[in-house]
């Protein structure tokens, strides 16, 4: 059975590999919704810069 | 205990943290009761992992209007800084995180730090990276932005404002609010950062957005008081 100090290592070796995991992340997969809304949402900030100006529409298909 | 309950326990004492920082961010310092603007820390099994994980940004009310820190807050995160020094193999994000804790240590409460030579890690990591690598790496060490600061991922985001302003844009195109409001706070320290760019609106507009996250509303605060001056 191990001592309690070699569980104690164990768990704070645990620790510290989730914690580096943490502090270096992956970027997380973009979500892109609402374009629309996002620039209104923009332009009620106040400035009426547009930041945040909607993608160019997908061709409609034939 | 699994890993994932583990992670889920750990983000959430992370949270935890990071509201209370933001709301002594918010409060500016002039709480009606005493001033303070001390984060209360718990005592749960994560909360040391928790202020690792958090760094130097616990402090950051403390760094940004000069408040004193409780000796308990200054003990637990000298705690954490000795407790989790970066392994031999740990990744850039890492070993600066730890710097910066200890860099933070050194202003506010100085002693000695096992193990701590104060030299600067290297960020040649960032020097040629894409601006979307650099943005995103920025977001991750957004405690490393103060104002004043020479150090090398500071003379990497000031060599490079155009990009970090594209990658800020992407971040909020993207909906990644904890990235977008790094970069912010990285924007409002830069020089050559496009007018265009509406970085006020944007940070409204992720507050907004993402300000449900304490993170986020850590960074928009922490971006807010540093345009206001609050550094003593």
């Amino acid at each position: 059975m191990p001592s309690i100090e070699e569980t104690l290592e164990e768990v704070t070796e645990i620790q510290n590999a989730e914690i580096e995991a943490v502090l270096n992340p992956l970027e997380c997969d973009g979500v892109f919704r609402d374009s629309r809304r996002c620039a209104a949402l923009a332009l009620q900030c106040g400035t009426g810069q547009t930041l945040l100006s909607p993608p160019t529409p997908r061709p409609k298909k034939a | 205990m699994d890993q994932s309950s583990t992670s889920a326990l750990l983000q959430g004492a992370v949270r935890d943290l990071a509201t209370g920082v933001a709301s002594a961010l918010a409060s500016g310092g002039h709480d009606p009761v005493g001033g303070d603007t001390t984060v209360t820390v718990g005592t749960g099994s994560h909360t040391l992992a928790a202020v690792r994980v958090l760094g130097a940004d616990l402090l950051l009310p403390h760094v940004l209007f000069g408040t004193p820190v409780d000796p308990d807050t200054a003990a637990l995160f000298r705690k954490a800084v000795d407790a989790y020094p970066p392994r031999a193999d740990a990744a850039p994000t890492v070993v600066w995180s730890h710097w910066a804790m200890a860099r933070t240590l050194r202003r506010l409460d100085p002693g000695p730090l096992a193990g701590e030579s104060g030299a600067e890690p290297d960020a040649g990591w960032l020097h040629d990276a894409p601006w979307q690598v650099l943005t995103h790496q920025l977001a991750v060490l957004a405690p490393l932005a103060l104002p004043d600061e020479d150090h090398a991922v500071a003379r990497a985001a000031r060599r490079r404002p155009v990009d970090v302003a594209r990658g800020f844009v992407r971040a909020v195109r993207r909906r990644d609010w904890v990235q977008a409001a790094g970069a912010g706070r990285w924007l409002t320290l830069l020089d050559g950062v496009p007018d265009t760019l509406g970085l006020e609106a944007g940070l409204v507009f992720t507050e907004l957005m993402g300000g449900g996250d304490p993170r986020v509303a850590l960074q928009v605060g922490a971006a807010r008081r540093v345009r206001a001056g609050a550094l003593v």
